[in-house]
């Protein structure tokens, strides 16, 4: 496969997809809203404690069942509910390596400023991408529907972003083989250098 | 159906109740305080900082001026007002080794409720002779925390829900208190801890409220599942009201046939009906009051700009305000104001720092 | 600005400013190349006008052995020193007042070049043995990195270079794929079809050099084979062009991932501030109180 046919598919791929997203945010959106209704609940296991009852999981009953809501194999969202606080998992599309590694990067740079992002948990839930751990605390210093929608902008922003990079990896992959063989190959017949001042601009644009 | 007075506080009201003439409220703040205020000048009167944790709930008896507050920390007080204004607490020995969730005066105030995460009520009673405030448990059938309790306009039964996901009706019958009660359709014979009913939550979820009717005669309970149920033993009619709206966190009887619940969906909702024909009737969504604009339009447009990314093309995303007047949670409602026809004005707080008095 | 340059700036640069100005002073600097090649540059006695450059490089030994020092005696013999510095591979005597100012851009020129040179021998060597119609027998190996080596196996018809390079880390392995990937793509491109053909194995070595011992095999280590046609090196202008690119290939590869990684960093910080932006759209701008002035005086709005 080419280059370029490689990066039409890409594009096509993520039109289909794009046909999903919607209902699959929807879907995430609303089961969040519910997920979100939380409130101060005090600790009926450890005295004078106040925990995540997520996290500690000591009283079964203050456990709601949790939520999996996937768009395909490799793309899910776990909400496990509680009283008190709500754990919202997140598993990124990771197609190939590259965006493997990319995911891997960008939300281990999420998890180093997890006190300045409040809900983020610092280490995400087995078999998930990223975790976040919203807690009684945090919706009523922060507006719910507001939460929401970050977390919301945070999936479609992130797949958009992987796909972005991955794509200008490519780009940059592409130009810097062809400027560099174009030098070897020059001297051999007459190659118009117009391609290669092109490959410059595209140097510049990502450079 | 508007608000009629709309005050925003700078933290997040827990609970809020008002003493009997209406001139005064006493607000839990997120934190271990109660702040007493003038209801028209919106001065701080006096701070209660007897607690060292999040006060849960209050009361504020009419008749007798008292102020009962449970905390998180275990511990209730009654607070009495001293001649010179200023208010003496009195520790109530508990007895609990969690949490205090709930608190209610009974209605002759002679009494109260404190509901807990020791998976019981006490009931709580003034004993003369030792001039000290002393309860008795009621334990039998609650198997997780208490998280709301109601009383009967008779003073004896009442009403507890919890995230056992079941409402009881109980006898908190005190004797030397309480004189025997007349018959009703709970039952006759009502030692202390009576089982007098035991509702399920039909979908599951936690019982957030708990109210009884005017005449005692009805339950109303409210659960996580967003339903409200509705209980007549006279006649054996248990009435479910599905909502596709968020979990309700407390409700108000405007009269035998009217009440308002209000919660996660910050707009105060009105559901009508009697024995088995219950049905929603409407939210005040809409937004009535319209906030004076802002003085420092500019400073704030930059700032926004700056710390949340807003610009004037996604006003839309950056937009931070929901339709209705509270912007988040509404934690507790309560009657304002009592016509022959039943509540005329009811107010409701919420952890968005509103306290908001409607008319019905 | 993509391609890397061959000469050494440093090295350039010195020797311009001593060229250029009648005044001397001391001097002693040492500096690095690529693929890890040091200089020494000072002033060794006290006449300051004096100066004396010594080379250290692992492969040095082989670089020798495959032309290299014929190439200093060839381009180097006036200025080359008997016996090389203690602990240096190869030490020369440069005094500027000895040379005319017409030469002296011409040694500045050269000795910028001299890592280039060095490594340039090796394959002049091998484009000679294909000439004489060796046909595989001989594979010239130059370690010129740590763990990283070049062979060229000069044949009747072609001369074979093969680049063994390893990548620090998980994501340099996989940028380095995704970059060689494109190497060997990229020759479909009518533009380029004149390049040499470029394969690009990962963990195996190519067949080529597989006989060979103690090579390395693993997650980490890549191959890249470039096979050159005659028409590559038959002219001289063809030839330097060759030997140019192809030399700094593997640096050249290592930059850019480099420079790709910088560039995913900055992209992702600026990303994950915008996502602090759009959380702090649910945090309500709760008036807190009074409000201070820069003296400490409180502030009330009027």
């Amino acid at each position: 496969m080419t280059a370029n046919s490689r990066w039409r598919n890409t594009v096509q791929q993520q039109q289909q997809q794009s046909n999903t997203l919607r209902p699959y945010l929807a879907a995430v959106r609303s089961t969040l809203t519910a997920a979100l209704c939380l409130e101060n609940f005090s600790s009926q296991v450890v005295e004078r404690h106040n925990k995540p009852e997520v996290e500690s999981g000591s009283s079964k009953e203050v456990l709601l069942n949790p939520v999996c809501i996937s768009r395909n194999e490799n793309e899910r969202v776990l909400i496990e509910p509680s009283i008190n606080s709500v754990r919202v998992s997140i598993r990124v599309k990771q197609a190939d390596e590259i965006e493997a590694i990319l995911c891997h990067k960008f939300t281990g740079f999420l998890t180093q400023r997890a006190e300045h992002f409040v809900i983020l948990r610092r280490k995400p839930v087995e078999g998930y991408s990223i975790s976040f751990l919203i807690t009684n605390f945090h919706t009523q210093q922060m507006f719910k529907h507001k939460l929401v929608d970050f977390i919301i902008q945070f999936m479609e922003e992130v797949d958009k972003e992987i796909s972005e990079m991955k794509l200008s990896l490519n780009v940059r992959a592409r130009t810097v083989a062809e400027s560099f063989l174009l030098q070897v190959g020059r001297q051999c017949t007459d190659v118009s250098i117009g391609n290669a001042t092109n490959f410059l601009f595209f140097y510049c644009c990502y450079g | 159906m508007t608000s009629i007075t709309d005050h925003l506080f700078p933290f997040g009201i827990a609970a809020h109740a008002y003493n009997k003439d209406r001139s005064q409220v006493a607000v839990c703040l997120d934190t271990s305080d109660v702040h007493i205020y003038d209801t028209t000048s919106w001065t701080l009167l006096t701070k209660l900082t007897e607690h060292d944790e999040l006060v849960t709930g209050i009361d504020w008896a009419p008749e007798t001026n008292r102020i009962v507050t449970c905390s998180q920390d275990r511990n209730a007080y009654v607070w009495t007002q001293e001649p010179n204004g200023t208010w003496k607490p009195t520790l109530v020995l508990l007895r609990i080794n969690r949490a205090a969730t709930h608190v209610r005066w009974s209605p002759r105030e002679d009494k109260f409720a404190v509901a807990s995460g020791a998976r019981c009520v006490a009931i709580c009673y003034f004993e003369e002779d030792n001039d000290w405030w002393v309860s008795k448990h009621l334990k039998k059938p609650i198997r997780s925390t208490v998280l709301c309790v109601d009383w009967h306009p008779n003073n004896v039964l009442l009403a507890v829900g919890g995230a056992d996901m079941r409402a009881y009706v109980l006898s908190a019958y005190i004797k030397g208190v309480d004189s025997k009660p007349p018959p009703s359709p709970w039952g006759e014979k009502l030692p202390f801890n009576t089982i007098c009913a035991e509702y399920v939550n039909p979908a599951g979820g936690w019982i957030h409220s708990v109210a009884f009717s005017p005449s005692g005669d009805a339950l109303a309970f409210t659960g996580h599942d967003a339903c409200i149920t509705l209980a007549y033993p006279g006649t054996g009619a248990v009435t479910t009201i599905p909502t596709d709206r968020l979990p309700y966190l407390s409700m108000v009887w405007i009269n035998e046939h009217r009440l308002v619940a209000a919660g996660h969906d910050c707009a105060p909702a009105y559901f009508e009906g009697q024995g088995d024909q219950w049905q929603f009737v409407k939210a005040l969504d809409a937004k009535e009051v319209k906030k004076a604009a802002n003085t420092n339009s500019a400073f704030n447009m930059f700032k926004q700009m700056d710390s949340r990314g807003i610009t004037s093309k996604n006003t839309a995303e950056g937009k931070t305000e929901l339709s209705t007047l509270h912007q988040n949670t509404i934690t507790m409602v309560r009657a304002f104001r009592r016509s022959s026809e039943g509540v005329s004005e009811f107010s409701t707080s919420g952890v968005d720092g509103r306290l908001v008095v409607w008319a019905v | 600005m993509i391609l890397l340059e061959t000469h050494n700036v440093v090295l350039r640069d010195t020797l311009t400013k001593r060229f250029s100005s009648t005044q001397a002073d001391p001097l002693d600097i040492t500096f690095v190349d690529f693929d890890g090649v040091t200089y020494h540059l000072h002033t060794p006695t006290d006449d300051f006008h004096q100066l004396q450059l010594s080379v250290r490089w692992a492969c040095f030994p082989q670089l020798l052995a495959y032309g290299a020092e014929a190439l200093l005696q060839q381009q180097y013999k006036p200025f080359l020193s008997t016996t090389p510095e203690q602990g240096w591979h190869v030490t020369f005597d440069i005094d500027p007042r000895t040379i005319e100012g017409s030469k002296g851009e011409d040694v500045i020129r050269r000795f910028s070049l001299l890592k280039r040179n060095l490594m340039a021998a090796p394959f002049e060597h091998a484009f000679a043995l294909h000439q004489q119609g060796d046909n595989g027998q001989s594979i010239l190996t130059v370690p010129y990195r740590e763990e990283e080596s070049i062979f060229i196996r000069p044949q009747s018809d072609r001369v074979t270079v093969i680049f063994s390079t390893t990548f620090k880390d998980e994501t340099d392995r996989i940028f380095g794929k995704v970059f060689l990937q494109e190497f060997v793509d990229a020759r479909r491109q009518p533009a380029i079809q004149n390049a040499p053909q470029v394969l690009y194995s990962n963990k195996e070595p190519p067949l080529e050099i597989r006989h060979l011992p103690n090579l390395a095999s693993g997650d980490t280590i890549g191959y890249v084979t470039f096979v050159l046609f005659p028409r590559h090196f038959e002219t001289d202008e063809a030839r330097e062009k060759t030997i140019d690119q192809i030399q700094m290939f593997r640096d050249y590869l290592h930059y850019h991932i480099k420079c790709s990684k910088a560039y995913m960093h900055t992209r992702m910080r600026a990303r994950v501030s915008d996502f602090l932006k759009v959380i702090n759209r649910a945090k309500p701008a709760r008036e807190t109180g009074e409000r201070k002035t820069i003296h400490g005086r409180t502030f009330t709005p009027v």
